[in-house]
């Protein structure tokens, strides 16, 4: 066990520890770009029922909401070098560790986003792609201006909560050496022995940082709502 | 003109449309009567291929479209010819009233953005609207929202209209102010095909009335002959049924 618990401790440690929130956001960042592409190339072949593509979709979705985080994590880092070795003959063991938190995010995200996309595209009233093209307009035209603003507004919240989601998951990175706030924090306590208040730090850190997004998300909601039957009295 | 020969529509092999051929002269009124399941949207929906006829010929305008070989880019064509009203108005629900009246003039017809503003600003005032132009649909009454997707059929200035029941979802006291809207543009001389089952409408406003039932069209002619001295047994049947019912339709729809 460690030293006698030490209060000052908790804020001494966070000026420290937060040097490394860039790191983490560097992470959540990139995973939730590359998930959000994933997200709408899986969601296409679903909302299509193109063959084949659609149960490989089904069946990748599934096995990541079956699956542990972490042991997608492990997966991807002892699988894909040793994967890319043997079929393309491509050496990635020296690539950085943070790359692989990024693809198993971005593989993870990925699956969540193109359930959400499939729901939110088929929550709007077809009734509007019908008008779309009574008026003359291409399946394009409907789908950009008319089904897709109305689709974002429907997935944002559940959008938002699997950001959240995904930034406290970004706290398993240090088990495969990544240096983020987690991993920094497993340096000190090996360093001071100071375990409790330095997970108690982490913690207040990760707290204000979700509390914040909380925060913006809803602002943002607002906005995407504003045509919606809640606001006639704001505008009227 | 509109030209439809040899239409025929069947959904999971039931027959709904079972060769219809009709011809509607420019500026002519027309409504579409008959019991429900008659195939009378079915018809309407055919007109700008919102459903795909398994066969037959329709033509709107100078676009003629052979149903069994039509393409992507014919079944546009010839929807840029129309424009619809819809039961349930399916208004664009992210836009505002004169966003979704410029839309169809933007995108569809490539009108340059401060002039579709006007163009659409300009129908909204005919229809009554001028003070609701920055309202999101689902801040207006349905006989506004219903109005509203009568400007934006008018505004595309469209070869013919197509009415689905426009008043049907409306409340009873929405549904005069609708009408004598559709009233007002039917007398500026255009097409209009109107399927409803609003009688004193069809009596008043139509040039031509015909009378549906499973799937063909059992007889058209002007309002006095349909209503006063109809040929066909069916249609005095489907007459006489509906005014014994017209009395009790207000508190039905109220129910519903
Ligand atoms: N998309 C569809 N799939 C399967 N069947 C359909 C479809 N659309 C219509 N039908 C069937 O076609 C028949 C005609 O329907 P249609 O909507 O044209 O009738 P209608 O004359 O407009 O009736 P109403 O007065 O009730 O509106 C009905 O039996 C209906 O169930
Ligand atoms: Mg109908």
């Amino acid at each position: 066990m460690g030293k006698a618990f030490d209060l000052m401790l908790i804020i001494e440690f966070i000026p420290t520890l937060i040097q490394y929130l860039g790191i983490t956001l560097q992470i959540l960042a990139a995973s939730i770009i590359l998930g959000l592409v994933l997200g709408i190339a899986a969601a296409i072949p679903r909302l299509y029922k193109i063959p084949i593509l659609n149960q490989l979709v089904i069946l990748y979705v599934s096995f990541i909401r079956g699956t542990p985080i972490l042991i997608q994590l492990f997966l991807v880092f002892y699988g894909l070098p040793a994967i890319l070795l043997l079929l393309f003959s491509i050496d990635i063991t020296r690539m950085e560790a943070i790359y692989f938190v990024i693809i198993t995010y971005a593989i993870s995200n990925g699956a969540g986003f193109s359930e959400i996309f499939r729901a939110a595209i088929r929550a709007v009233d077809y009734g509007q792609t019908e008008a779309a093209f009574s008026v003359g307009m291409t399946s394009r035209q409907n789908f950009f201006r008319i089904v897709l603003p109305q689709a974002v507004r429907i997935a944002f919240p559940n959008m938002a909560n699997s950001v959240i989601g995904s930034l406290k998951d970004t706290s398993l990175a240090f088990t495969i050496g990544v240096m983020d706030m987690m991993g920094r924090g497993d340096t000190l306590i090996a360093a001071t022995a100071h375990a409790l208040e330095v997970y108690l730090s982490l913690s207040i850190i990760y707290y204000i940082i979700v509390v914040m997004f909380e925060k913006i998300f809803s602002k943002l909601e607002k906005y995407f709502n504003r045509y919606q039957k809640a606001d006639v009295t704001a505008v009227a | 003109m509109i030209y439809l020969q040899g239409i025929k529509k069947s959904f999971n092999q039931l027959p709904v449309l079972k060769g219809i051929n009709l011809k509607i002269e420019k500026g002519e009124v027309v409504t579409i009567l008959g019991p429900s399941g008659s195939g009378k949207t079915t018809l309407l929906r055919c007109l700008n291929f919102l459903e795909k006829p398994n066969a037959g010929i329709v033509q709107i305008g100078n676009i003629i479209v052979d149903s069994e070989k039509a393409t992507k880019k014919e079944m546009l064509a010839i929807r840029k010819q129309s424009a619809m009203v819809f039961q349930h108005y399916n208004l664009f629900a992210h836009k505002t009233v004169v966003e979704n009246v410029m839309e169809g003039l933007i995108v569809a017809k490539k009108v340059k953005k401060k002039d579709a503003r006007h163009q659409s600003e300009r129908v909204l005032e005919k229809v009554g609207l001028s003070d609701k132009l920055h309202h999101y649909p689902s801040q207006l009454s349905g006989g506004q929202q219903q109005r509203v997707g009568i400007a934006r059929a008018l505004a595309l200035n469209p070869e013919v209209i197509l009415f689905d029941e426009p008043t049907s979802a409306l409340d009873p006291e929405l549904v005069g102010d609708v009408l004598s809207v559709i009233k007002s543009i039917a007398q500026e001389g255009i097409t209009m095909v109107v399927v409803t089952h609003e009688m004193s409408f069809a009596r008043e406003v139509s040039n031509r009335v015909l009378f549906m039932d499973e799937g063909v069209i059992v007889e058209e002619g002007t309002p006095l002959e349909i209503f006063h001295a109809a040929k066909e047994e069916r249609t005095r049947r489907f007459l006489q049924r509906i005014s014994g019912e017209s009395f009790f339709t207000p508190l039905k729809e109220q129910v519903n």
